[in-house]
């Protein structure tokens, strides 16, 4: 017995009241890990962002097209290994129009440029071979049911009207940032079906270089190259642009940092006001113990022991909770039917550590003040309460 | 100062000089003690009677360093109690001192044993040497068979028995008891005085019991009566 194992058992005294407040603070722990999932869940894309990789887009805005023949200059530009365009297509699959999933128009050579998306060879030789081809991510042929061979028809939402495929290839995935619900098909398909006028437009430029380290000065080549046109470009790491994308949701990221942070506020008060309680109850026993010799800290040791010890285990719990939910239910169901917006949807190592420590840490805070109150009373004042 | 019967003849342990005890209602003071003078020979058992508000509680934390004397000195095991900081005055009750109370006080996350052995947290001693000396504290009140016993299982004698343990477990020179018997039946109040008496005859504690029980303070060698903060 020690003074650490003495706190931790007054901790479960009240079996009914500890329990509430261990339920009550792990369901804070589970909401903040969940939502600090989504957040991380958010940025994989750009924190998993291939370091050699830039991409170019419109200089005023991404949803703007740049001219087919960059990519040919782009290509000659010192330094740059490999570069494929692509164009967002916005397809909507007829039979379930609440399906949402990337689809994408893409010079095949994209395969080379995004090696994390693994076809097999045959597969990919097929598709090469059919023009009205399509490659899809295995996560999503599975959820639209089809299989190398199948014909899909899908509804253009940008390029209206009925678009049909046959899927040539399934990918896989290597890296777990890749969106494996994108649908795939030859840009010359879409740019041949188009008018004339709305023709030889990309969307956006993939570029590999051959050393990374160099990604800002040929980033800023290629910009300075197409100043002088018609049409200016931004150039930027992966990251940047990934992050990019994500800026268009900053405001919704913010107001889910902020309800993070208020959750555990509502956690630090409930076990604040549970140790409050206990400690008003327990302040006669607080002044035998002064009585007896302990000194004022030592009563600080015992209140704030209690309240680590409901802290760590209110962290296990939520832990408990959430690691099924999110590894098993919600982030399945986000990864096969949100995959463009969540590929991975984990819990990341550091959200673990994090909610234990903040849980831990959020109680020894709220425990500061009763400790101290506790600690200030004179042992006869103490002797005298009735709880 | 007024004393009744078999007083023995040691050496002070306790002496208080011109010793008063003022608290404050708001801003108005209220006199506990005045001016009280008192000397207790080591290895005496006293009784401390007198009305409610009489100042015996008042008194009794004094002596025990749980309070300071508002004026005057309280020397206790040769001890001046009124200059000592709050650490050393813990340091002092730890070391010499030995309570029970009224209400026995034990804490029911904890087995007797464990209640025990509580205050020798404080020392330096070994886990197993705590566990032996608990062990050997509760077989003095006869309460071998009941270590693994939380409160909640001990009947009110029991209790305070273990209570008396905890009090001896750490050998203080001076047990302080505020109405030891005050919660209990006769047959069980009689168990408990003669555990005082045997503490004082055989381990030669020295004992200081406030009471309202005329039959308690009938076992003590020495009986002092209070009244309105002075000593009859």
């Amino acid at each position: 017995m020690n003074l650490v194992t003495v706190a931790a058992r007054n901790a479960l005294r009240n079996k009914l009241r500890t329990s509430l407040t261990v339920i009550g603070a792990a369901v804070a722990v589970l909401a903040f890990i969940m939502l600090r999932t989504v957040l991380s869940a958010w940025n994989v894309a750009a924190d998993h962002a291939a370091k050699d990789r830039l991409g170019t887009r419109h200089k005023v805005s991404f949803i703007l097209p740049l001219p087919k023949k960059y990519i040919e200059t782009v290509r000659a530009v010192p330094g740059v290994k490999q570069a494929c365009y692509s164009n967002w297509f916005g397809a909507k699959d007829p039979k379930d129009e609440n399906n949402f999933f990337a689809s994408l128009a893409m010079d095949p050579s994209c395969l080379e440029v995004f090696d994390e998306m693994v076809v097999e060879p045959s597969e990919k030789a097929a598709w090469l071979a059919d023009r009205k081809g399509a490659i899809v991510g295995d996560v999503l042929a599975k959820k639209l049911g089809v299989k190398v061979g199948d014909r899909v028809t899908l509804t253009g939402t940008i390029y209206p009207g009925d678009w049909q495929f046959t899927v040539d290839g399934i990918y896989k995935a290597t890296r777990k940032s890749v969106d494996r619900s994108q649908f795939i098909f030859h840009w010359d398909y879409l740019n041949e079906s188009l008018p004339v006028q709305r023709r030889e437009q990309i969307g956006w430029i993939s570029a590999r270089v051959d050393d990374p380290s160099r990604g800002a000065a040929i980033s800023a080549e290629i910009d300075r190259i197409f100043d002088e046109k018609d049409v200016q470009t931004a150039t930027m790491s992966e990251r940047a642009m990934n992050l990019s994308f994500m800026a268009m949701l900053s405001a919704m990221l913010s107001a889910l940092n902020i309800v993070s942070v208020m959750i555990l506020l509502i956690m630090m008060m409930i076990l604040g006001n549970t140790i409050a309680m206990a400690v008003r109850e327990r302040t006669r026993e607080y002044g035998v113990l002064r009585a007896v010799g302990f000194s004022p800290r030592h009563i600080g040791i015992f209140i704030v022991g209690e309240a680590v010890t409901v802290g760590l285990l209110s962290g296990f719990v939520g832990l408990a909770l959430a690691y099924p939910i999110v590894e098993l239910g919600m982030g399945r169901f986000l990864e096969e039917n949100m995959g463009g917006m969540f590929p991975y949807f984990r819990i990341e190592i550091s959200t673990m550590v994090a909610a234990i420590f903040l849980a831990v840490g959020l109680s020894t805070l709220a425990a500061i003040l009763p400790a101290y109150q506790a600690s200030k009373l004179s042992v006869t004042d103490a002797l005298r309460r009735v709880a | 100062m007024a004393a009744e019967e078999k007083a023995p003849s040691g050496k002070p342990i306790v002496e208080l000089r011109g010793v008063a005890k003022t608290f404050f209602r708001g801003k108005e003071p209220i006199a506990v003690l005045e001016n009280l003078d008192l000397e207790i020979p080591e290895g005496s058992y006293e009784a401390l009677m007198g009305p409610s508000g009489s100042g015996k509680s008042t008194l009794l934390n004094l002596i025990a360093g749980l309070d300071r004397p508002t004026r005057g000195q309280a020397i206790v095991a040769g001890n001046n109690l009124t200059t000592m900081t709050d650490g050393d005055l813990a340091r002092f009750r730890s070391r010499t001192m030995g309570f029970i109370f009224q209400a026995y006080n034990l804490m029911p996350v904890l087995t007797a044993l464990e209640n025990v052995e509580l205050p020798l947290l404080l020392t330096n001693l070994s886990g197993s040497e705590r566990r032996k000396r608990a062990q050997t504290a509760l077989r003095v009140v006869g309460l071998e068979e009941r270590m693994g016993h939380y409160p909640r299982q001990l009947s009110g004698g029991q209790e305070q028995r273990v209570a008396i343990a905890r009090a001896i477990v750490n050998d203080p020179q001076i047990i302080v008891a505020d109405e030891p018997t005050g919660d209990l039946d006769r047959k069980s109040a009689d168990e408990i005085l003669n555990l005082l008496e045997t503490l004082n005859a055989e381990f030669k504690k020295t004992i200081l019991m406030v009471t309202h029980d005329p039959a308690a303070a009938e076992r003590a060698k020495v009986t002092r009566r209070l009244d309105k903060g002075s000593l009859l």
